[in-house]
């Protein structure tokens, strides 16, 4: 009886899954084999599933006259300057206001991840005015605050949610054992801290790399990231398939594996054992 | 060598005191085992002996020095958690070593002290380890371990086998009793068991609302409880407790009336007189089935535990249980007629005050260490 009851909302889950997967890996599976395809065959009315891989698309990106490279270096070194900071301070700062015992503090919190809900078409041109008062366009400086304005919230909620959930037994018990407050967090606190640290960097990581919005406003010809480039291959008198398809793969790909890992971080209790 | 030394200890959460003005003195070497149901400030007054929590007010002394603004490291003190709090990441030799290293103690050195504390403990196959591929009772000894081996002057413990199965709580309880021998150190002991607490402690506090009902050893609480609430919190199963009317009281004692006759109970009268309304406490174990007695019950419920048997009873206005012998061979809705010998009842007053025994039991003063034979 009690199968034949939970038989029907399982084939319907599996049902509702496998339409969801279908839904995001067909286009992403479409995009990564092509980027391997010849020109001629990429735009094939029946798409083709057996063919000849190609990397012509890869080498012209990074060979051509308007090379890849420093895109790629642009995004990487902002978008792993910005995390580097809104992680660090994030986790200072998450410790702190997880700790503390202040009246008001939910409130506290809740303003400071509030500061992350806003939608970046309404910061835009204020940023942009700003920015501009500062001499801040065009610099790789100018887009690492861009994206700190909100990674830095957000790292801070996320670690606070991961320190509030790390037993205050573990830094009492470092105390009594003999530690300072600082030693408690540096032995104790930090090594346990993994997950989230790694968990809340690569989600910062994402959004960083991913933006466009920003990086297209604020950035210039010298400091212009992947996703701009990816869009500058959609001119007025073509669109070159093969290369947009290979800057996607590229800018895809580190973030689908990153996303993986974080899953993987997310679902370790590293502190199973700990305290029962 | 440690002693302590609480005067009038107050804690205020934000607006709401959890401990009410507590005053205590631990001797050099005492095991000492603060009790009382959840909730009642046990830990709070264990933390702010640790230095986790401050006091709002009052002094905490340790060999007679104030060390209310001393931080936890530096109090020299040692403590198991409810949780164990053993640090994850590490190995069991780095948990129990951790506060050496922080003392920058040689690595040598800080092995061999881990290694000793390992072999009181039978913790030398697990040093390895992490914590997590223990089981619960092996943690609960590396936390222990951990505690002897920062060399503590006094020893804490926050319900320290709360979490461990029956069975290896009475294990625990005596490994704990014979530690306390053989490290021959002062230890403070938290539980809400006052079984825990009778079995280990020189010396019981018993705490009700932020404020200690009594302290005294584990016969006295027994024998002379001093008011309702630790005669009934001391003692499994609890006391009975029965409104009785005051037929008369003079020196020797305090006449109540009983409904099959009066009893003299012998108890300091302390001004009671004749139609006061008193209230007789007996204990389940001192209860006796016995024909010719003066009280009558219909059997509710038994429960037969081989060695004794105990009985719930109830008539018309009361309630009682009694704990009698394991071959009892009544059943459930016999009617009995039981008693109780009168010095070993106590009465309690309108506010629960006890009246005082007019005789000391003669195990009142009985040192802890003469239940524990051999060593020393
Ligand atoms: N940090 C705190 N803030 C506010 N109230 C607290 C805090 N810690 C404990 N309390 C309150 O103090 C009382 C005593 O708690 P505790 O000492 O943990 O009791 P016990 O250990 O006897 O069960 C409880 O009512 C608890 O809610
Ligand atoms: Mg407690």
């Amino acid at each position: 009886m009690k199968t034949s009851k939970r038989w029907l909302p399982l084939t319907f889950k599996i049902a509702l899954l496998t339409l969801l997967l279908l839904w995001t890996l067909i286009p992403i599976t479409w995009m990564v084999l092509s980027s391997f395809k010849p020109n001629d065959i990429i735009t094939a009315g029946t798409p083709r599933v057996f063919f000849t891989p190609t990397l012509e698309h890869y080498t012209s990106l990074f060979s051509s006259g308007n090379s890849l490279w420093p895109y790629l270096l642009n995004s990487l070194f902002i978008a792993g300057v910005s995390t580097l900071i809104a992680v660090v301070l994030g986790c200072m700062a998450g410790f702190g206001l997880s700790r503390i015992r202040i009246k008001g503090k939910q409130h506290l919190a809740f303003w400071i991840i509030s500061t992350r809900m806003a939608p970046i078409a309404a910061v835009i041109v204020p940023l942009y005015l700003l920015f501009r008062y500062l001499y801040l366009l065009d610099t790789h400086a100018g887009l690492i605050v861009a994206y700190l304005s909100f990674n830095l919230p957000f790292a801070i909620w996320l670690m606070t949610a991961f320190f509030d959930d790390l037993p205050l037994d573990l830094e009492e018990a470092a105390m009594i054992d003999g530690a300072t407050k600082l030693q408690a967090f540096r032995y104790v606190v930090l090594p346990l801290m993994t997950p989230g640290l790694v968990t809340t960097a690569i989600l910062c990581f994402i959004f960083a790399w991913n933006d466009y919005a920003f990086a297209q406003t604020f950035s210039g010809p010298s400091t212009q990231t992947i996703p701009i480039a990816a869009a500058q291959l959609l001119t007025q008198t073509g669109i070159d398939w093969g290369k947009l398809l290979a800057i996607g793969t590229i800018v895809v790909c580190p973030m689908a594996i990153a996303g993986l890992l974080v899953k993987r971080w997310l679902v370790q209790g590293l502190t199973l054992g700990a305290v029962k | 060598m440690a002693t302590l030394q609480l005067n009038n200890i107050v804690k205020d959460f934000g607006g709401t005191q959890v401990i009410k003005g507590v005053d205590l003195e631990v001797k050099d070497r005492e095991f000492v085992v603060f009790v009382g149901p959840s909730g009642c400030g046990k830990s709070t007054l264990m933390r702010m002996i640790a230095g986790l929590e401050s006091a709002t007010s009052g002094d905490i002394l340790i060999d007679g020095e104030r060390i209310n603004d001393v931080g936890p490291a530096d109090r020299g003190l040692a403590m198991v958690f409810q949780s164990y709090a053993l640090y994850p990441h590490m190995t069991v030799e780095d948990n129990m070593g951790f506060s050496l290293r922080l003392a920058k103690v040689p690595k040598a050195e800080r092995r061999e002290k881990v290694l000793a504390a390992a072999r009181i403990l039978q913790l030398e196959e697990l040093l390895d380890r992490k914590p997590r591929a223990l089981s619960g009772g092996q943690r609960q000894r590396v936390a222990i371990g951990r505690a002897i081996v920062r060399n503590p002057s006094i020893f804490l413990f926050d319900e320290p086998l709360s979490n461990l199965d029956a069975a290896l709580r009475v294990q625990m309880r005596i490994e704990l009793a014979r530690l306390h021998e053989e490290l021959d150190a002062t230890m403070i002991y938290v539980t809400h068991d006052q079984i825990e607490a009778m079995t280990m402690a020189d010396k019981i506090v018993v705490l009700q609302g932020g404020v200690v009902e009594q302290i005294g050893s584990p016969m006295a609480l027994y024998h002379h409880p001093r008011n309702r609430f630790v005669a009934g919190f001391i003692g499994s199963p609890k006391m009975n407790f029965l409104g009785v009317e005051v037929r008369g009281a003079d020196a020797e004692g305090v006449d109540v009336v009983l409904p099959g006759g009066d009893c003299r109970v012998p108890v300091e009268a302390n001004g009671v007189s004749s139609g006061d309304t008193l209230t007789l406490g007996v204990r389940p174990e001192h209860l006796t089935l016995d024909d010719q007695g003066p009280l009558t019950g219909n059997i509710l419920v038994i429960e037969r535990l081989g060695g004794a048997t105990t009985l719930y009873l109830e008539n018309a206005d009361s309630q009682w249980t009694l704990v009698a012998d394991g071959d009892v061979a009544h059943r459930v809705h016999d009617q009995v007629r039981f008693s109780f010998d009168p010095a070993c009842a106590h009465l309690f007053n309108g506010s629960g005050e006890a009246l005082p025994h007019r005789h000391r039991h003669p195990l009142v003063a009985i040192d802890r260490k003469e239940n524990r034979a051999p060593s020393a």
